[in-house]
């Protein structure tokens, strides 16, 4: 009788310490608001079809790291020796954004930007978003180098966002990673008002001349120069440019095709789930509800808009300079900010919203590819000055 | 014509060693920290414990401190020359070397005829004139273990260092950080914003300038080539504007055939070259293994 009665305590309290392990006993507000987050971007990508390769697995990342633990289990994304910890390790030590830049090259064909080269310059311009969030952020009370982590935003660039935050500010990572790809996301929200309200109507009735056919040559000495013009100025921008122009000669040079097709295929696949689920796993309510991450989404939104107003009106001004004929239609200027391919699409959509007949889509390739090297450029520089 | 060009390659020449002699200077040393009172400080090569003094390359490049004259006294200015012939005076860009003011010059290059202690007030460095002073620090009095070190390298102002860093930045950790610094000189941000965007536009004007150049000169290389085709055909080049419906078609079409859904009209017939990429890893010739050869019976009874 006595034996069954400690045995019954052993059992009780045993089920006790279980129950204390169990996400019931330690979940809180921030979790089940975090997780409502993480099923709104699932809803978005699914239903929506809002950038479902990444915001699935984000979606799905935000709520594996919003399952309530007990502490000291290393489960946990930040506690050491997790396996969550180690697919981390990826993104905190910044390996993975050069990995996505490689695949990322692998795919773009930067034939638009090569036939019209100064298509580079609006994605110079868009760039504006990425410094003007840096200067409120300074005002805001954020350090140096969180104003850079968080001006990133303004790059539109999921990548380089997470390559630079994990440098500058790792502890605002998970907010900038969410509010770029967030935004990235929302591009056909944000865009279409902003570059509407700049420009006239005449402007965008504008008709871009065909892009010229370009040669073999010209597309393989364009990683090639790209990536020596681009890094003899910014040397710190060379774990994402020099991927990014590394895919690029894989696939034009023609007999790499096994490697460009893994670069852009097997291999930005695999990093794309891990970097995705382990960026969503990085917002444990804990860490991530506070009032730093709502002013981040905010400055975040606002980089977007000063990013868009940066490229449409550089080209309006620049349409200033240029002849009848050769003038740029402003309605891609919006694609400057990178977000590849999203923002070239807006540019399109705008545009057939007013002559069904003029297709901008390829002409909006030239200025979104250069809002990647642009950003990517941007990056460097603050990595050279801040970290 | 040849006389001119041997007087141009003279002047070039002057002038690259006149620089590579200029680039060489010792007037970029300088002493850098000082360090009288070692007891549980950095040891030498012997494992021995004596003052030291650091000497910083502040130029963009090497420089040979080997000729070069420190001392104690800066009445006597050529008491320690420094051996001309050992590589290791050769200091690295914005490097250090450690010179140890023991006495022992037979321990080496980087040891002093002069022992540096509580009595020392002064330590200099002379160009190899023996004349001209490069620097000079005036020692105050010493703590163990305890340096006189510049705040930041070569320029700084002395201060006292807890923490010695022999062969290292004086600039540690627990300075303010490079972000802080850009921050407290451009409080607002406008400076970052105006030089970093600067810079994009740079990167970015410099790539359009040579694909600008460089598709001119190729529209014009094809335009050259299509007329020689066309005048030896005896045919006229009409120019003619696509429109982008036509692209948008091709387009669409292009997407349709790579993504495979172009393939409902089954009255077509496609044939396709099966091209196989030859690579050694999936050949057969170098295979880890040979395959096994059966023998006939003719074979074995030849052997």
């Amino acid at each position: 009788m006595e034996s069954s009665n400690t045995f019954f305590s052993f059992l009780l309290e045993n089920l006790q310490q279980f129950m204390s392990y169990t996400s019931f006993a330690n979940i809180t507000w921030g979790h089940m608001a975090m997780i409502c987050v993480g099923l709104a971007f699932i809803y978005l990508a699914i239903a929506k079809e809002y950038e479902p390769m990444l915001l699935v697995p984000i979606g799905f990342g935000i709520i594996i790291g919003n399952v309530p633990f007990f502490p000291g289990l290393q489960v946990g994304i930040y506690e050491q020796g997790s396996v969550m910890s180690y697919l981390y390790f990826g993104v905190s030590q910044g390996i993975y954004p050069p990995l996505i830049f490689l695949g990322i090259g692998a795919m773009t064909d930067f034939s638009a930007l090569i036939s019209n080269p100064k298509l580079l310059l609006i994605g110079a311009a868009a760039q504006l978003g990425i410094f003007g969030a840096y200067m409120v952020s300074l005002q805001l009370g954020f350090s140096p180098e969180e104003a850079g982590a968080i001006g990133i935003i303004g790059g539109a660039d999921g990548p380089t966002a997470i390559f630079l935050s994990s440098k500058l500010a790792p502890n605002l990572m998970g907010a900038i990673a969410i509010a770029a790809y967030s935004y990235m996301a929302l591009v056909p929200v944000i865009q279409p008002p902003i570059m509407k309200l700049l420009t006239t109507k005449k402007e965008r009735l504008i008709r871009m001349k065909p892009p010229r056919q370009v040669s073999k040559l010209e597309k393989i000495l364009f990683p090639i120069m790209g990536l020596l013009l681009t890094t003899f100025i910014v040397p710190s921008g060379m774990p994402l440019l020099g991927m990014l122009f590394f895919g690029n000669l894989l696939r034009e040079s023609t007999v790499t095709k096994r490697l460009a097709d893994t670069a852009k295929g097997p291999l930005i696949d695999i990093v794309t789930i891990l970097i995705g689920v382990t960026v969503g796993a990085s917002t444990q309510a804990t860490t991530f509800l506070t009032t730093q991450s709502v002013m981040i989404f905010g400055l975040g939104a606002a980089s977007f808009v000063v990013a868009t107003f940066g490229g449409v009106m550089f080209v309006k001004i620049f349409n200033i300079f240029l002849k009848e004929g050769n003038k740029i239609n402003p309605l891609i200027g919006n694609a400057g900010v990178s977000a590849v391919p999203d923002s070239a699409r807006v540019s399109q959509v705008v545009g057939l919203e007013y002559d069904k007949t003029n297709h901008l889509l390829m002409h909006a390739m030239g200025p979104n590819v250069a809002g990647v090297i642009g950003s990517a450029v941007a990056a460097g520089i603050l990595l050279s000055f801040l970290a | 014509m040849r006389m001119i060009v041997k007087r141009i390659a003279l002047t070039v020449g002057f002038i690259i060693a006149g620089l590579i002699v200029s680039a060489q200077s010792a007037k970029d040393l300088r002493i850098n920290e000082v360090l009288i009172k070692n007891t549980l400080n950095y040891e030498d090569n012997y494992g021995e414990r004596s003052a030291w003094i650091e000497i910083f390359n502040s130029a963009y490049n090497k420089v040979n401190i080997g000729g070069c004259y420190l001392t104690d006294d800066i009445s006597n200015p050529t008491k320690y020359r420094i051996p001309k012939n050992d590589p290791g005076t050769s200091i690295p860009t914005r490097y250090f070397v450690i010179f140890w003011a023991d006495g022992k010059t037979t321990h080496g290059t980087f040891h002093l005829n002069f022992v540096l202690d509580s009595t020392s007030r002064v330590v200099a460095l002379f160009e190899q004139d023996g004349k001209t002073l490069i620097d000079s620090v005036s020692l105050p009095d010493s703590k163990a273990n305890i340096s006189y070190a510049r705040k930041e390298d070569g320029t700084g102002t002395w201060q006292e260092m807890v923490k010695t860093t022999p062969e290292a930045t004086n600039t540690t950790i627990d300075e303010v950080s490079p972000g802080q610094k850009f921050a407290k000189a451009d409080p607002f941000g406008i400076g970052m914003a105006m030089v970093a965007m600067s810079v994009v536009f740079i990167a970015l004007i410099l790539l359009y300038i040579f694909f600008k150049q460089f598709g001119l000169f190729n529209v014009r290389k094809q335009k050259e080539k299509i007329e020689a085709i066309a005048a030896l055909e005896g045919k006229t080049i009409v120019h003619e504007e696509i429109s982008g419906e036509v692209f948008a078609a091709i387009s669409t079409a292009l997407y349709l055939h790579e993504t495979e859904q172009h393939d409902y009209e089954s009255a077509i017939l496609t044939i396709n070259r099966a091209a196989k990429n030859y690579s050694p890893w999936s050949s057969k010739i170098y295979g880890l293994r040979q395959t096994p050869q059966k023998e006939s019976l003719n074979t074995k009874l030849k052997r």
